[in-house]
């Protein structure tokens, strides 16, 4: 949708509203202005018809009307032309002083001197009402565009005025994220309204941000509490080794021995979730990135020898970044293991370094991962695998925190973790 | 050898208590600050393990009080706290080890038998089983004065194995000492067969006895024939 500001909006209607009344304002106010001057013109005719008549003309010999008609210029006394009443008619005239034809009004009248009927002609040029007219309009449209544009205006600047805090408000709501602390500060404000939103919004986000600490704190503290417990079992059961067991015995305790690692293992995980968001790690350093894999290589190579995978690293640029080192290890050691533990037998992992970015590209399951849920807590593709569903979360977590991006992609059944520094 | 746990969960330091038995370390106890206290005032140990969460005190206060007594003990603390910041204030405080909880009894063990070694060097530096000499300094190991090419792991395995003679090894309890800082993140212990495969071969052709046992379906035992 095409989003508009509220302020345009406004502004927009109004707008809208302007040019429309002086498209229908201004012809019809022409028009008006024609026929009011005509409608005078015309009264002016039939009076100027009335005096000459109540003047009494009524002895006026032939000589007389001859006369009349040379002196004067736009009224004539002709012969009877059958007129039996008052009639004005509009007529384009030739007008030998301006060379061209010109609107007239003519008013034909019957007379009746001495006895006889003539016909009495009276003419008006309109030429004069044009001009006028003209510049009346345009006078009127000049107020109505003035009158407008100061309304826009004033609106305008008055809205603004009015809206400042709801957009504070916006503003500040935009920046505000959950997970980090930074409540936003709302300014106070007179309206109402806002005054209203303002006071909601601070109550609910108080209310989501104690919600919010609560569940955090929730898992920090149950995974805490779980050590202690997790210990016991452990000690148990190295104890529980040492006794001389049946081979029955054996593999139940070897069993068992596996599921208190992998409890281990996903509560270790568990903490260190909540430890990056407790953001502990903030000391900055700069770590490069080859150099860490090429340390660490034989460990993974010694890691991928069960799956036969050949392991093979493409560095085109030496990739020094800037960040907190343990969490910069744990995001590489995960994406490593992630791309071992997802791979199939006789598969290949390629690690390539280019520019900014580093990719993880891997075989595996022939099928693409579902982009949107992969890095969310305990989303497995498999859930019988023993990873613990939490080493995607976790990258992307410290991915966020270090403002670097990760990206997945699918490409001839390569797997692709893309993370941009 | 004697050392002192200073534990608040019985059940934890009567498990390493036992495991620790047999290996001819005996332990005493103090499940709280207090006895902790009047336990060191009392007597010398090679080596106490301190739980930095009592129910009574803090341990980092008994690590302040062992300092200001001029006590040579060594301290691995055990602790269910895992950060950064905890683990570097018990180093300052003169702590010498630190291990989080979870841990494996056998990792405990060496981890102790190391920190010992350091405390007590004197002049040599080795550990001899029959046949097998491994010094430490050099990180050499000779087998009837033959000299073994060991890989870093393979001696670290061996030294693991050798620590905790007699005892049952499980393969997770293997993967995570030889994997260090990665174990939490490894869900794969089977890696460990090959350098077990090739530290019994290295042994066995350089004319060492078979000592490794393979027990079904849990791990491996270092055994003296």
């Amino acid at each position: 949708m095409n989003n508009k500001k509220l302020l345009h909006k406004t502004t927009n209607s109004f707008l809208l509203f302007a040019v429309l009344l002086l498209l229908i304002a201004a012809p019809v106010f022409y028009y008006i202005c024609q026929w009011l001057y005509i409608y005078e013109t015309d009264e002016v005719l039939l009076f100027h018809k009335e005096a000459f008549v109540s003047e009494s003309h009524n002895n006026y010999t032939q000589d007389d009307i001859a006369a009349w008609n040379k002196y004067n210029q736009n009224v004539s006394i002709v012969a009877d032309m059958g007129v039996t009443k008052d009639s004005i008619v509009g007529k384009m005239l030739f007008e030998p002083e301006a060379n061209e034809e010109e609107p007239f009004r003519i008013l034909y009248a019957p007379v009746d001197i001495n006895g006889k009927r003539y016909t009495y002609i009276e003419k008006r040029n309109l030429v004069e009402m044009e001009g006028m007219v003209v510049s009346v309009a345009a006078m009127f449209l000049f107020i109505i565009i003035i009158l407008l544009t100061g309304i826009i205006w004033i609106s305008k600047r008055l809205a603004e005025k009015i809206w400042k805090p709801f957009y504070n408000t916006l503003g500040q709501i935009q920046d505000f994220e959950i997970d980090k602390n930074n409540p936003p500060n709302f300014i106070p404000t007179d309206i109402d309204e806002f005054d209203r939103l303002n006071k909601s919004l601070e109550r609910l986000i108080e209310k989501n941000t104690a919600i919010y600490k609560n569940q955090r704190e929730f898992v920090e503290n149950a995974a805490h509490e779980l050590q202690t417990p997790l210990a016991l079992f452990q000690t148990k059961i190295d104890t529980l080794l040492q006794l001389d067991l049946t081979r029955e015995q054996s593999e139940l305790v070897g069993s068992l021995n596996k599921d208190v690692s992998r409890l281990n293992r996903l509560n270790k995980n568990l903490l260190l979730l909540s430890k990056i968001d407790n953001e502990i790690y903030l000391e900055q350093e700069t770590i490069i990135v080859n150099e860490y894999i090429e340390k660490h290589l034989d460990f993974f190579i010694e890691q991928a020898q069960a799956k036969n995978l050949t392991i093979s690293t493409n560095f085109n640029s030496i990739l020094s970044i800037k960040g907190n080192k343990a969490m910069a290890e744990v995001l590489l050691n995960n994406l490593f293991l992630n791309a071992i533990r997802h791979n199939i037998k006789n598969g290949i992992i390629e690690i390539v370094t280019k520019n900014n970015s580093l990719k993880f590209i891997n075989t595996g399951a022939e099928i693409p991962l579902i982009e949107q849920t992969i890095f969310n807590r305990f989303s497995k593709l498999n859930p019988s695998s023993q990873g613990n569903g939490l080493g995607l979360a976790i990258i992307k977590k410290i991915c966020d925190i270090s403002h670097w991006n990760i990206r997945y992609s699918f490409e001839n059944n390569r797997h692709t973790f893309e993370v941009t520094f | 050898m004697k050392i002192l746990i200073i534990e608040d969960e019985r059940e934890i330091s009567q498990s390493i208590k036992d495991y620790f038995k047999t290996n001819g370390i005996q332990c005493e106890t103090a499940e709280n600050y207090n006895l902790a206290l009047s336990k060191i005032g009392s007597y010398d140990y090679d080596c106490i393990l301190l739980d930095l969460m009592l129910p009574d005190g803090d341990g980092f206060e008994i690590l302040k009080e062992l300092k200001s007594k001029n006590k040579t003990e060594g301290v691995i603390i055990i602790s269910a706290k895992e950060n950064l910041e905890t683990r570097l204030e018990g180093f300052n405080l003169g702590a010498d080890d630190y291990l989080t909880k979870p841990f494996h009894l056998a990792e405990l063990l060496v981890r102790m038998q190391a920190l010992i070694r350091r405390k007590n060097f004197k002049g040599s530096n080795s550990i001899i089983f029959n046949e097998i000499v491994v010094d430490i300094f050099s990180k050499t190991v000779t087998v009837n004065d033959t000299k073994l090419d060991l890989t870093k792991k393979e001696l670290d395995l061996l030294l693991f194995l050798i620590g905790n003679e007699n005892k049952v090894l499980s393969k997770s309890a293997i993967a995570e000492h030889l994997s260090g800082d990665m174990a939490d993140m490894l869900d794969n212990h089977d890696f460990i067969y090959a350098h077990i495969k090739n530290l019994k071969k290295k042994l066995t052709q350089a004319g060492g006895g078979d000592y490794i046992k393979t027990i079904y379906g849990l791990g491996y035992k270092w055994e003296n024939e």
